[in-house]
């Protein structure tokens, strides 16, 4: 045991040292890179964020709906109550936890496809909603106030904070008690009611989880970007982004949807310096091709490949007379 | 003493009345099974007591508390387990991990993981699949996954048992084993109500039998009463054959 979880903590020290580091030396003449990162932190909790809620068998289209809430209502009670900035963020990811609670109540009975077109539905009416409405500034949207005055390392080191978190809940869900109720719920929700579990709350606390690290995101980002409009704040992209991650790196872990984010991410950006403006039909068939042929994903593919190589040993072991 | 009481319960799907006025009440302690042919509503009743529907008219009491609108989570805490006629695993879990569920959520007072853990090997012991329990439970065969079901009803500790056909699509030996099981799980002071086909089991296991027809009781007594009652044959062989029998 000791000897497959050395090798893992210290992977984790490293890259968490690296991270830390990355605004402070070298980087500091390269915010591209920083930019870079802290899209891909921001992506990588929305991600985290989805996969908390799919491991109850709700497959949302709604994260946008979470992240554009958490972001408009940052910088309405920022720009026109004089709220500091910090404090608009987590009043948004609040109003974004109230809303999925809602939400979660009333999408309880739907499962599977009905359930990710009732919350696309809520999606796109908040994207309506807030492009007619006079107070969220219509379709110019609304400039937003800084964080930390425009420092971008110490933004940096905020979502990073964010991501962390975000890993860590993940993770210990995954650890918890909770996790044997979720996993239930997923695959059989009437079995798991006559088992015990209370369904409708368990659905509902990963709905609430899982949408408050989304508005979290999105009022956070609101604060970097300094500008949100409906059509980005409330954009399909930011949902389908929330789940392709996830797919992408395995489903039901906290590595997962890490590792998909930042291999999505890298290798957009990747494609995008190669191949200039034709680099989304590549990525679309990458994406395609992963959900087609590797179902369990990245997680997947490493967990077959470490299997094929330790059977080899175990079967040369039976041979021994 | 009463430990459930159906008392005049009705379900109807559209059209079509599932359960009809049905009264029946199983004693405390006692092995009790519900027959009948198929779409008598025997399931029926089944999800109505668990909580998966609520019935149309009547009431449900069970140990003195009326429990006709709880939900099914609520029930299971009361001490009401199921099991399910299709075999309904957790995917994605291991055997011992599915009872788990039962030992961790089954109960009124929370359990921690560890206890839960100790808890349901004890339960996979009794059940009979005590060496599956690190096995995922894709690629389980029908008796092991029967098994499962019951040990994962077990694991919420019920008073009362619902046995969903879990002898259906076994080997007579296997059967048998479950027969044992089941007296087995009585002496534990459980009360069992089960739905079942094989009537050499329903005979071997049950003190008392309802018989369902088209959602209405038509009789109740011992397997012998029941076996010799003119509509219950009816209701089996159909009145044509039974007319037939006449000279």
């Amino acid at each position: 045991m000791t000897r497959g979880r050395m090798p893992k903590l210290v992977i984790g020290v490293v890259l968490l040292a690296a991270a830390v580091l990355l605004p402070f030396p070298v980087n500091r003449a390269q915010p591209y890179y920083l930019q870079l990162t802290l899209n891909i932190f921001v992506f990588a909790t929305l991600a985290l964020s989805w996969d908390i809620l799919a491991r109850t068998g709700q497959l949302s289209l709604a994260h946008a709906a979470f992240y554009g809430l958490g972001a408009y209502t940052s910088v309405l009670v920022t720009t026109r109550a004089g709220v500091p900035v910090f404090a608009g963020i987590l009043l948004g990811s609040l109003v974004a936890v109230v809303a999925a609670a809602g939400l979660g109540v009333l999408t309880l009975r739907l499962r599977g496809i009905y359930f990710a077109i009732a919350t696309l539905a809520f999606s796109e009416s908040l994207r309506v909603l807030t492009k007619q409405l006079r107070f969220t500034g219509g379709p110019a949207g609304l400039i937003a106030p800084p964080l930390l005055a425009g420092n971008l390392p110490a933004q940096y080191l905020v979502i990073l904070g964010i991501l962390l978190l975000a890993v860590l809940v993940s993770w210990q869900v995954n650890r918890s008690r909770w996790h044997f109720a979720f996993t239930a719920i997923r695959t059989n929700e009437e079995v798991a009611a006559v088992m015990g579990v209370d369904v409708v709350r368990f659905k509902v606390m990963a709905f609430a989880i899982s949408a408050f690290f989304a508005g979290l995101t999105g009022a956070y980002y609101a604060h970097v970007f300094l500008f949100i409009s409906p059509f980005e704040a409330f954009s399909l992209a930011v949902s389908v982004g929330a789940l392709v991650a996830p797919i992408f790196g395995g489903l039901y872990s906290a590595v997962g949807p890490l590792l998909g984010a930042v291999v999505l991410r890298a290798g957009e950006e990747v494609l995008r310096a190669a191949l200039g403006d034709g680099f989304l039909i590549i990525y679309g068939l990458i994406l395609a091709g992963v959900i087609l042929y590797m179902p369990r994903g990245l997680v997947g593919l490493w967990t077959a490949f470490a299997a094929r190589r330790r059977q080899p040993a175990a079967r040369t072991g039976r041979g021994v007379p | 003493m009463t430990l459930l009481a159906l008392e005049g319960i009705t379900k109807a799907f559209g059209g079509l009345v599932a359960v009809s006025d049905l009264s029946c009440e199983v004693r405390a302690g006692e092995i009790f099974a519900l027959i009948g042919p198929n779409g008598a509503g025997k399931s029926t009743t089944f999800n109505l007591i668990s909580g998966l529907m609520p019935p149309d008219r009547g009431r449900i009491m069970f140990d003195g508390v009326d429990i006709t609108v709880m939900k099914p989570h609520q029930r299971a805490h009361l001490g009401i387990g199921r099991t399910f006629q299709l075999m309904q695993p957790f995917h994605d879990m291991t055997v011992l991990e599915n009872v788990m569920v039962g030992e961790l959520y089954g109960h009124q007072v929370p359990k921690s993981l560890e206890a839960a853990r100790r808890d349901a090997e004890a339960v996979c012991e009794r059940a009979g699949v005590a060496h599956l329990m690190s096995r995922e439970v894709t690629g389980l065969g029908v008796a092991d996954l029967k098994r499962l079901e019951v040990a994962r009803a077990l694991a919420t500790h019920p008073r009362l048992l619902l046995l969903d056909e879990v002898m259906a699509g076994l080997t007579p030996t296997e059967a048998r084993q479950a027969v044992a099981m089941i007296k087995r799980i009585r002496e534990h002071e459980v009360t069992v109500l089960l739905i079942d086909h094989v009537m050499s089991s329903v005979r071997d296991l049950a003190e008392r039998v309802a018989v369902l027809n088209f959602g209405r009781k038509i009789a109740e007594g011992s397997f012998g009463e029941v076996a010799h009652n003119r509509e219950v044959i009816e209701a089996y062989l159909g009145e044509e054959e039974v007319n037939g029998d006449r000279p």
